[in-house]
């Protein structure tokens, strides 16, 4: 069974008088293990997806079902519960708390998981030994370069074991050594650790080359899928 | 996440904004400590003239007088009342009225009342003051048991007297006391006041000097008007008596209620020769004739049982007056006066309100990504909530630990300030502001309720906010 299906999902904004369609009756599987990527212009609906996919946001129309529960039926404390332990997310803004430096950034991440005071600490260095910043733990994010906050972004979204890991393109603000350096992190998750990636992308190359299924956006509608699941 | 956690969290967001959290919090502070004080103040009030009622005793105390007086016929000050019940029929209060109220269940002592004009005589000095005449029965009862020094007479015809503190600055004599500044003034010196231990006064005679009518004398003292040096009609007489005992100063509520400056025993009085009144009016009221008194105190075994004696006097067809039916009143007017105190105090605090609503209102305006990436990590809305009213609840608690220091200081030293103005020299310093512990705790949930209300809808806010929109934010 597919973890996570879509069916004729959509989601419509109102601005004003105005409707926008950022998304129209998409419809994917994704199974467990895989690494999928999403890419399309700016405006296409890629966030969208992955917003609703992550519990951000709610549908307008059609069904979104995740490891048996279906998203829109969720209360809000169980769509809460959905972003805490289901999937952690990553972001191209990196999202850290300014004011608190690797460690309490995640471990803010446990304790909203309910994670004893006493265990999160050690918990926490473990994460950020995990992503190789053992040395910068008390460094505040205007301390740490580009690639390391997203490292700590990583570590955070992985504090309660979550199956999905959503990274709303990971390496747009971050240059191509450093990108590359994220990718493989990601890849090594995936592979090694078993956990479920899906990233929006503007790299159609980098998406070729790492992922096994691609959703390609348009005007808020998948237009292709690239599967390479037999491949694999 | 547990309140453990939401507190620990809380203290760290407050650390942050340290400026804005201290300004916040000031506000608060100032007004639990505007708050307290104005209602500690209502509160020493009421404490200092119930203290003095329970010090003297007055709980058990009942007054006997011959009419039936209705204390609210009188105060309604309507004149054809008043004068209807100052002419009503009384029942004299004689010696067989004053045996049978001894002989009521739960009446320890009666006594009529008994004083009369005296000039006191000690070591040159000399001071008019009026002498009351007590059994020596009272001597267990406070105030009577509250002396200085000596002791106060066993026996009713002891030839003794118990001076009163405040009569000794009029014969001038100041106390040594321990741990005071014992020094004489130069106005003091000029005045030839003595300085003298309490325990040195005691067994020393003192002259009194009272005046009688001797009714041999008005003829002459008619004529005598006639001519440049009129003769009264009096006879002074010098009785000589031991100084027994020195009372303590009464409480500074209600002090005038003793007008007395000495006591001496029942039967003494009676030996001394004395004008049979104590005002014109007496002479004047033809109704007080002679053998009957013009009112009797009473002392109860228990305050209990004072239901029950009023009834008995009752059925004696007497006028009563006790302090304690005035005690409901009393009360009743102090909740008021607390009220009006504590709105205004109150007033301080609701400002302080809004200081936190427009922190609040601030801080989220400021946080709305953070909101934003707690809810992406997990955070539910209602836990975001409960995160800004632990914090508005840490700024209460804060600010009315603190705001109660600000009170108890500020009436700290409004209570020296007042005490320098109000009291005469060397009388000891009251206590006019008074911090009962459920003002202490009062105070502590009334401003963390403030600092909630205030976050409620800040807070709800916060709660509300799209997380999509907020991770968006700058």
């Amino acid at each position: 069974m597919a973890l996570i299906q879509t069916i004729n999902l959509s989601k419509t904004y109102r601005k004003g008088k105005l409707e926008i369609h950022a998304l129209k009756n998409a419809s994917c599987e994704i199974e467990p293990g895989d690494f999928v990527s999403i890419v399309g212009k700016s405006g296409s609906g890629k966030s969208t997806l992955l917003n609703l996919i992550g519990g951000l946001d709610r549908a307008s129309s059609g069904s979104i079902v995740f490891g048996g529960n279906d998203l829109r039926q969720l209360s809000k404390s169980e769509m809460a519960n959905h972003r805490r332990f289901s999937v952690g997310m990553i972001f191209q803004s990196f999202n850290l708390i300014q004011s608190r430096n690797a460690l309490e950034n995640v471990e803010l991440a446990l304790t909203f998981g309910g994670v004893s005071r006493g265990k999160r600490k050690p918990r926490a260095t473990e994460l950020l030994t995990k992503v190789g910043l053992e040395e910068r733990l008390t460094h505040v994010p205007d301390e740490l370069s580009g690639g390391e906050t997203q490292r700590v972004a990583i570590a955070r979204a992985l504090a309660n074991n979550p199956k999905v890991l959503l990274a709303d393109e990971p390496t747009g603000n971050l240059d191509s050594e450093t990108s590359n350096e994220i990718i493989d992190l990601l890849i090594d998750l995936n592979k090694n650790h078993g956990i479920t990636i899906i990233m929006v992308t503007h790299d159609l190359e980098t998406a070729e080359k790492v992922s096994n299924l691609i959703l390609k956006l348009k005007d808020g509608e998948i237009i292709e899928k690239l599967e390479k699941r037999e491949a694999e | 996440m547990n309140l453990l956690d939401m507190i620990f969290l809380a203290f760290s967001n407050l650390w942050r904004t340290k400026l804005r959290t201290l300004l916040t919090t000031l506000g608060v502070i100032i007004g639990i400590g505007a708050l307290t004080s104005m209602v500690s103040f209502g509160t020493g009030m009421q404490k200092n003239i119930t203290d003095t009622f329970e010090s003297n005793d007055l709980f058990t105390s009942i007054t006997v007088t011959s009419k039936k007086v209705d204390l609210d016929e009188i105060v309604s000050g309507n004149v054809g009342e008043m004068t209807e019940a100052l002419n009503r029929e009384s029942t004299p209060l004689t010696d067989s009225i004053l045996q049978a109220i001894r002989d009521l269940d739960g009446v320890e002592l009666a006594y009529p009342n008994m004083e009369f004009p005296v000039r006191l005589n000690l070591l040159g000095d000399s001071s008019s003051t009026r002498l009351q005449a007590l059994p020596a029965g009272i001597a267990k009862h406070k105030p009577f048991t509250e002396l200085l020094a000596g002791s106060f007479f066993e026996n009713d015809s002891a030839n003794v007297i118990v001076l009163r503190e405040e009569i000794l600055s009029k014969l001038n004599i100041k106390l040594y006391k321990e741990g005071k500044r014992n020094v004489l003034s130069k106005q003091d010196s000029a005045k030839g006041v003595k300085l003298m231990h309490a325990d040195s006064i005691i067994g020393r005679t003192i002259d009194i000097a009272s005046i009688s009518l001797n009714p041999s004398k008005v003829p002459n003292a008619f004529f005598s008007m006639l001519r440049d040096k009129p003769e009264m009609p009096f006879d002074e007489t010098i009785t000589t008596l031991e100084i027994s005992g020195i009372l303590k100063r009464a409480g500074q509520f209600g002090s005038n209620m003793f007008s007395g400056g000495a006591i001496i025993p029942a039967g003494t009085a009676q030996k001394i020769p004395k004008l049979e009144f104590s005002s014109v009016w007496d002479i004047l009221d033809n109704k007080n004739q002679k053998g009957t008194y013009g009112s009797i105190h009473i002392r109860l075994k228990d305050m209990k049982k004072m239901d029950e004696v009023k009834a008995s006097l009752d059925a004696m067809d007497v006028g009563t007056f006790s302090i304690a039916d005035q005690l409901d009143d009393i009360k009743r007017a102090f909740l008021v006066f607390d009220s009006i105190l504590g709105a205004i105090g109150a007033i301080a605090l609701i400002v302080a309100g809004l200081g936190i609503i427009n922190t609040m209102v601030m801080t989220i305006l400021e946080r709305t990504r953070e909101i934003g990436i707690m809810k992406a990590i997990g955070g539910s809305e209602k836990e975001i909530k409960m995160i800004f009213f632990v914090e508005a609840g840490v700024i209460g608690f804060v600010g009315a630990i603190f705001g109660l220091l600000l009170g108890w200081l500020v009436t700290r030293v409004a209570n020296v300030v007042m005490n320098a103005q109000i009291l005469p020299e060397g009388v000891d310093p009251v206590n006019l502001f008074y911090f009962p512990v459920w003002l202490i705790m009062g105070a502590i949930a009334f401003s963390i309720l403030i600092s909630l209300a205030a976050a409620m809808y800040p807070a709800s806010r916060a709660a509300r906010i799209d997380p999509v929109r907020a991770l968006r934010h700058d």
